[in-house]
């Protein structure tokens, strides 16, 4: 049997193979991982779907492959042909075919029905397709001819030429034509390619699937939210005061007491406090998205770049499993092993660059969610308190926040909220029950 | 004297020209007009068909109030005032040349009135009456159309010979007229002077008038004239004609009998060739074909890059509306656009008694390419709204590609045929199938349901005829 990419998760169509993780010959369990693949979203691995021998292996490291797509051959262990564990010295793969079985949305659009399709009219008339349609396909450079029709007497509309477009587009990206979904949108439009080498040695590298992504998303929020900055400081010496007072205690039950996880614990109260901050909008319906939970995105700087695991319900976990998740999930990420459902349905993200020793920044709003915070290193810093002069330990931040959504007063007041929780942390809340 | 320059240079100011010209600066360019008649409008708006569709609607109100006399209205001696109704057609045409000349000024359109002579390919030269002037254009649009061709024969230099534009002068009503040429120009024109009370006679060369035209299109039309003229002589070829006194003796060959006649006034109309000499074409790089019109590609580019053609210059059918179509072509390719004239429906229609219109591949056309295709035929005896009109002598016909059952072609015969026929190019553009068209509700009393009904034969389901089901 052949073992095809399934569908790894909502939107996601296609990754990159980057690494197999088995050889030809080799027998493999249920479940075993049998690849890495990166997506758009994060690198995960294939499990084999049943025990077997891997007869056939039909991608290589780098490939670009689709959802049912055909990746190994398996041979099921009880096969009396079970083949010699021998790997072919072959490598070369055979041409891979996507045997994607035709569903409603995919019925005639293989990479040979783009290639070869062509109009033809016993009465030699031109392809039937409105004017409108004719003269889209005019400024396009697109032959009509080259269209199939999915209305009636075969005429072309607008859906049929966008269809067909997106197949062009997959084939010229990734030299198939899987299916004809909707083409994942790619970073910004490609200005004009300049000759780097003229002034020097050059080097150049892909951009991963997931550095095209951070780019499309941070494009996307850049040019579609109208951001407002808002910077404060909070006074953070009480708190790692605190910290240190109790970390041996988390550490000896396992958990990790880091200064996100307090920020965690203040951020998930003052979102509820402020239902707005944690909303969503809703362009079509006109309609604010109020969300009686509370996942935070944590952005995690990995070696292939930022990711931003999700925390479920903060709102309502304590210190010890905020800490606990919050370490867990960020060293799952750094390893690359999240999975996908781990990185959607965020309400709110923090950003924290304490720990490589940033300042002041304005992070970018990650759309649909409504505000980000920022967070910097925290520095000793000379402080008036009741007249006098203090060193105290200073944590600069930034709340950038979506306009349409949250007004200057609104932030203002759940970021007075959240410096507050952090200022005044309660050493209840630091018990461990 | 020093040149003028301009982005745009239109040269003529017919429907191609001026509609050339207002896209053009409607696009914000810099725009001259060059028109050597001081009214603008070009042929169709001055001596085509305005002109002469003002006179169809006075005589055929003439021969409606006498045929009214078999519906038990009586009018009485009908009254003919030539002179108020040269002046009523004249004042039609004044106020429209008026109108294009109001929107050339709101839209900054220079005009320049003179002829115009190309001395290279970014310069004319335009004879004004205040002297010479030059223009330096960035590039420039030849629409300078085309006239009624006079072969040297005819040209006796009398002007009881006539062609369309001093037909359309309305001289007198001749008591004997003879028509040099069935074509629509003829049928036309035949047709206004017989209701006006001339004794009309039209001879054509081929076996039939209206030649091209599907011959049970045509078919209303010849019964009506053959009533109307006095004569519709087929096959026939005019060998000779000359001055006798004040009329004009023609002789003419009708298998291989040759007769001798005289007439008072005699229209040629045997076709229309292009205004292209004296033009200094041949200072430029500009190129034409065998019978004389400019050779250019589907963006209407001549071979002279920076100059283009629109409209009757370029040959084909000679349509006001294909000028128009090809004016925005030509001007959006120069603005660099992706533009093009291909695949474009144009219709055409005869405004005879009754008037023939017709889009996209006729019937003939398919039979003559051999190509399969399904015909589904109304014939307007059935239409409620034709006995109404007192006008049953129509046809509505759908060509249609039997496999897709797309409709290719509409070809209509009737009063009002005219009008129709748009159903048909939005129909054969759009790609309608006949069911689009069956399925699509049409008013009921009117002429438009013979369209949705001839679809419907196509499926063998007319309400309001039988169809033979041997399909």
């Amino acid at each position: 049997m052949d073992v095809k990419l399934p569908q790894l998760a909502e939107g996601v169509e296609s990754g990159t193979v980057v690494s197999i993780l088995v050889a030809e010959g080799e027998e493999v369990k249920k479940d075993q991982p049998i690849m890495e693949l990166e997506t758009q979203k994060a690198v995960g691995s294939i499990p084999a779907p049943s025990s077997g021998i891997v007869t056939k292996i039909y991608v290589k490291q780098g490939m670009d492959v689709a959802v049912g797509q055909a990746l190994i051959a398996l041979e099921s262990s009880g096969a009396a042909s079970a083949k010699p564990a021998q790997a072919p010295a072959a490598t070369e793969t055979p041409p891979v075919k996507p045997s994607v079985p035709p569903t409603k949305t995919q019925a005639a659009t293989t990479a040979a029905g783009v290639e070869n399709y062509h109009y033809e009219s016993k009465s030699g008339a031109p392809p039937p397709a409105p004017p409108s349609v004719r003269k889209i396909a005019r400024d396009l450079g697109i032959d009509l001819t080259r269209i199939k029709g999915s209305e009636a007497g075969g005429r072309i509309n607008l859906g049929d030429v966008r269809d067909y477009i997106q197949r062009l587009q997959q084939i010229a990206f990734h030299g198939t034509a899987p299916a004809a979904r909707p083409a994942l949108a790619d970073a910004p439009t490609p200005s004009e390619a300049i000759d780097f080498a003229k002034w020097g040695p050059i080097r150049r590298e892909k951009m991963s699937p997931l550095r095209r992504t951070v780019g499309r998303r941070m494009v996307e929020s850049w040019t579609t939210i109208p951001k407002i900055n808002q910077f404060a400081d909070a006074d953070v010496t009480a708190l790692l005061a605190l910290r240190k007072k109790r970390a041996a205690a988390y550490e000896k039950k396992g958990a990790h007491l880091t200064f996100t996880s307090f920020l965690l614990l203040v951020l998930g109260r003052a979102l509820k406090k402020h239902p707005r901050a944690n909303s969503s909008m809703d362009e079509s319906a006109h309609e604010i998205v109020y969300k009686d939970y509370c996942h935070i995105g944590v952005a995690v700087d990995t070696e292939g770049g930022l990711i931003v695991p999700t925390l479920r319900d903060v709102d309502r976990k304590n210190l010890f499993e905020l800490s606990q998740e919050l370490h867990a999930l960020t060293e799952k990420t750094r390893q690359r092993k999240i999975s996908l459902e781990e990185l959607q349905g965020g309400t709110f993200t923090i950003s924290n660059q304490g720990s490589i020793g940033g300042s002041h920044f304005t992070p970018i709003i990650y759309a649909p969610q409504v505000a980000i915070l920022g967070v910097g290193q925290g520095q000793a810093k000379p402080v008036a308190i009741d007249g006098k002069i203090a060193i105290r330990t200073i944590v600069p931040l930034c709340l950038a926040y979506d306009h349409r959504v949250l007004d200057g007063a609104d932030a203002v007041r759940f970021l007075k909220d959240v410096i507050a929780g952090l200022e005044a942390f309660d050493e209840a809340d630091l018990k461990l029950k | 004297m020093e040149p003028t320059s301009t982005e745009i240079l239109v040269l003529g100011a017919g429907p191609g020209g001026y509609t050339a010209a207002f896209y053009a600066a409607d696009k914000g360019k810099k725009v001259t007009l060059v028109e050597q008649n001081p009214r603008l409008g070009g042929v169709c708006m001055n001596v085509g068909c305005i002109p002469s569709k003002a006179l169809l609607h006075a005589t055929a109100v003439m021969r409606e109030s006498k045929e009214s006399s078999k519906r038990g209205i009586e009018f009485g001696a009908l009254n003919l005032n030539l002179d108020k109704l040269r002046a009523w057609k004249e004042s039609i045409v004044e106020k429209l040349g008026q109108g294009i000349k109001t929107l050339a000024q709101h839209r900054h359109v220079e005009v320049v009135h003179g002829r115009g002579h190309f001395e290279d390919s970014q310069t004319l030269r335009v004879e004004t009456d205040a002297g010479q002037k030059f223009i330096r254009y960035e590039k420039a649009i030849i629409a300078v159309g085309s006239k009624p061709a006079m072969p040297n024969a005819f040209d006796l230099g009398n002007k009881r010979v006539m062609t369309s534009t001093e037909a359309l002068e309305l001289p007198d009503v001749p008591q004997d007229i003879l028509v040099v040429g069935g074509g629509y120009i003829g049928m036309e024109l035949g047709t206004v002077y017989a209701a006006l009370g001339s004794r009309v006679v039209v001879l054509e060369a081929l076996p039939s008038i209206l030649t091209g035209v599907d011959p049970d299109l045509v078919r209303p039309v010849s019964r009506v004239a053959q009533k109307a003229f006095k004569e519709i002589r087929l096959n026939t070829k005019v060998l000779k004609m000359a001055t006798a006194g004040k009329q004009i003796k023609v002789i003419t060959e009708v298998n291989k009998e040759q007769r001798e006649e005289l007439y008072d006034r005699v229209l040629v109309s045997v076709g229309r060739v292009p205004n292209l000499a004296d033009l200094g074409l041949e200072n430029t790089k500009v190129t034409k074909d065998d019978k004389g019109f400019i050779q250019c590609n589907a963006q209407q580019q001549t071979e002279d890059p920076n100059i283009y053609a629109v409209g009757d210059v370029n040959g084909g059918t000679l349509l006001a509306h294909r000028a128009f179509k090809e004016a925005k072509v030509a001007v959006e390719a120069m603005l660099g656009e992706a533009s093009a004239f291909e695949n474009v429906v144009i219709p055409a229609v005869v405004f005879t008694d009754p008037e023939v219109a017709w889009c996209g591949l006729t019937e003939t056309e398919a039979k003559q390419k051999n190509i399969g295709v399904k015909i589904a035929r109304f014939p307007w005896g059935a239409s409620g709204r034709a006995l109404t009109l007192d006008r049953p002598d129509g046809l509505t016909k759908l060509v249609i590609e039997p496999e897709t059952e797309r409709i290719l072609g509409v070809g209509i015969v009737g009063v009002g045929a005219g009008e129709l026929i748009s159903e048909g190019v939005l129909a054969v553009e759009m790609g309608a199938t006949a069911r689009d068209i069956a399925d699509s509700v049409h008013p009921h009393p009117t002429l438009s349901e013979t369209l949705m009904e001839a679809a419907e034969s196509f499926y063998g389901t007319a309400t309001h005829t039988l169809t033979r089901r041997d399909v």
